[in-house]
């Protein structure tokens, strides 16, 4: 009985201290002078950030770095917080991440910098605590051209509602409110029923949200869906009320999984930027800052494009208009 | 009339009438058949996960791996149909199979090692969701194959709305209520459901009274599992997409309403028709939330709230009823009066 206790303990000491330390030397096994650059998005194991990670590992093959990506395994703010705080204990070089609170990350990014370890934010304009953020869109414009092309769809008045990803999620909230803010001066007449709904991580609640506001509100006339879930599940219900084409529905989508809405009418029109270069561009200017160059010298980065310098915000313009006829194009 | 008193069940079920009359009262919208059979419909799959739940807690035990179970014979089962062709049933069974073989090894571990049920599925549910990310690398599947279009929109009753839409009641919704009614047939009236109360009940005692302790904790667990499998393959039916992370942290949901339709954490306790009711509430306070036009930031305020009241509610009485249990012994039938006096005598 002791000895087989003794064992037991043994084997699970075992597993707890040689494991990790196995995975961190295959880690290390690289390179041992590049420079550590860790991505942490919003949740793993969905479309977005695969793509996304596609970019980091591109970075790391050819830029030579040590970069690749982790995540929490739903959108959780505390968790997000505790992954960052590993990699501060880690010592990486530098720290890439699209914020699921951008309040909550506050501290750790203050822990992280006093550290000297370098946080690039994504998805997050406004965020305190960072040393540099990178956005593949103008925000501004993103918001005004979500909000065109519900009015292309539905016309310049009638009823609308928002989804987003979440109502602590910095940069659909800051698109839900430049648009309502355009839509108040540009289209009067377009009439906002209920406050934003956070659905558009979840298509089964997506789905099951726009079932409930097509019975609150029967004359609704569009959805525009933040989070790439929205926009499909808000297509599922028209589709299965028969209302495919008669309620106008965009969004930022994928575009492998937004395709059969958009070719069978139900959702009408996506929009967003490419994940794959915004996983690059965070690494490529990590590697540019790391090596001491200036932010304010930075004019291009490499494959993505020409930027513009605002402060500590890096921005280039990326946005694209996903319709049925170029929806097969995109290769996620 | 007092025996219905005192049941948990009649309290949940006067909190969703209240509900439903407070709800329909600012939206008439809500208590519609449409609506109804709605909810009936995207509810099933939390629905089917609760029946599995209800079981594992009845035994006394708890079950956290189950959503990872659902997604891993959702994947695996989608992903085989897609390349061998298949059909609903050959998927489902596949799906099944799958969910016994993992909820099997749940039970054999918790009974084998002696682990804390909570523990045991902590680690199995990182060890499953985990295998399944690193073997799926997250990777999405958006086209199912055909007959898992088909055959959710099968619909056994179909009405039309004035504007000349259909709506129903749906197979999957049908496919819940079957197994609802199959589960509380086998926990009432059948040898093995009588033994998930008693283990549940004290282990110890069962045991004595010469129930298989070990058998019967390997079937609840494989029953969980076969219970979220099925559960899986709904949940496909209903999104058409399948995910690896879209069912993982659904785990709480589905435990609250067991536990607010009246199984307790401690075992022994619980009914097909409490779990219902709890699911129901749950989907209820959901949907009317958005048919009130609550604001979306208090939505988890009132699911709390009603948690709450409800839960605190039936406890309170059943606190009270003890304190007065003195008193219910002079209200007993003239029968048991009888039998009471016989014995003294």
């Amino acid at each position: 009985m002791y000895k087989s206790m003794r064992l037991g303990i043994l084997v699970v000491l075992v597993v707890l201290f040689a494991t990790p330390m196995a995975f961190s030397q295959g880690q290390k096994a690289v390179a041992d002078d590049a420079f550590e650059v860790v991505t942490v998005v919003k949740i793993t194991g969905i479309p977005w950030f695969n793509r996304l990670e596609e970019g980091v590992v591109q970075a790391k093959e050819e830029l030579g770095l040590n970069a690749y990506q982790i995540g929490p395994s739903d959108a959780d703010p505390a968790q997000q917080v505790k992954m960052v705080e590993d990699l501060i204990s880690k010592n990486v070089d530098a720290i890439c991440i699209t914020p699921n609170d951008a309040t909550a990350l506050e501290p750790v990014f203050k822990k992280a910098r006093d550290q000297g370890i370098l946080i690039l934010t994504h998805e997050s304009p406004d965020q305190a605590g960072k040393d540099v953020d990178i956005e593949l869109i103008d925000n501004i414009a993103f918001a005004r051209r979500t909000w065109d092309m519900l009015v292309e769809g539905m016309g310049t008045s009638g009823k609308y509602a928002i989804f987003v990803g979440g109502l602590t999620v910095p940069l659909h909230n800051l698109w839900a409110d430049e648009g309502i803010k355009y839509a108040q001066e540009k289209y009067p007449d377009l009439e906002l029923v209920t406050s934003r709904i956070p659905c558009g991580e979840d298509q089964e609640l997506a789905k099951q949200k726009t079932l409930e506001l097509l019975k609150t509100y029967p004359d609704l006339d569009g959805i525009v869906g933040f989070g790439s879930l929205g926009p499909p599940g808000a297509a599922q219900a028209l589709k299965e009320k028969g209302l495919a084409g008669k309620v106008t529905v965009v969004g930022t989508v994928i575009p492998g999984h937004a395709a059969p809405y958009l070719k069978e009418g139900s959702l009408t029109k996506g929009i967003l930027w490419d994940p794959k270069d915004a996983g690059f561009a965070l690494n490529w200017v990590a590697k540019y800052l790391l090596e001491g160059n200036k932010l304010a010298d930075l004019k291009e980065i490499p494959g993505i494009g020409a930027v513009a310098v605002e402060g500590d915000v890096i921005m280039v313009n990326a946005m694209v208009d996903i319709t049925k006829d170029n929806v097969d194009s995109y290769g996620f | 009339m007092k025996q219905l008193l005192k049941r948990h069940e009649t309290y949940v079920l006067a909190i969703i009438i209240i509900f439903s009359l407070i709800i329909t009262s600012i939206n008439p919208n809500f208590l519609t058949l449409e609506n109804m059979f709605d909810l009936l419909k995207s509810n099933a799959f939390i629905g089917i996960l609760a029946i599995g739940v209800l079981f594992v807690l009845i035994s006394g035990g708890i079950d956290i791996s189950f959503a990872a179970t659902a997604t891993i014979a959702e994947y695996l089962t989608v992903i085989v149909c897609l390349k061998i062709g298949g059909s609903m049933i050959f998927a489902f069974l596949m799906a099944i199979f799958i969910g016994i073989l993992l909820g099997a090894i749940n039970g054999y571990l918790i009974d084998r090692f002696s682990i804390p049920p909570i523990i045991t599925t902590i680690a199995t549910m990182n060890l499953y969701y985990g295998l399944l990310i690193v073997f799926s690398k997250g990777k999405w599947l958006y086209t199912l194959p055909p007959y898992f279009r088909s055959f959710a929109d099968i619909r056994v009753l179909t009405l039309y709305t004035k504007d000349g839409l259909p709506y129903g009641i749906s197979i999957i919704t049908v496919i819940w209520f079957a197994l609802m009614v199959l589960a509380s047939l086998l926990l009432i009236y059948t040898r093995l459901g009588r033994s998930i109360y008693a283990i549940g009940g004290d282990v110890i005692s069962a045991q004595r009274v010469g129930i298989r302790v070990r058998f019967m904790r390997i079937f609840v667990y494989a029953f969980m599992g076969a219970m979220a499998a099925i559960a899986g393959i709904v949940q496909a039916l209903l999104v058409q997409t399948v995910a690896p992370n879209s069912i993982v942290g659904k785990e709480l949901n589905v435990i609250a309403a067991v536990v607010l339709g009246g199984a307790s954490l401690a075992g022994g306790v619980g009914t097909v028709f409490g779990m219902f009711l709890g699911v129901m509430l749950l989907a209820i306070v959901q949907n009317g939330m958005t048919l009130m036009k609550i604001p979306a930031v208090w939505y988890d305020v009132f699911v709390g709230l009603v948690i709450i009241i409800s839960v605190g509610f039936s406890s309170w009485k059943a606190k009270k009823s003890k304190v007065t249990s003195l008193i219910d012994v002079q209200e007993q039938s003239p029968q048991e009066k009888l039998s009471v006096q016989g014995g003294i005598s």
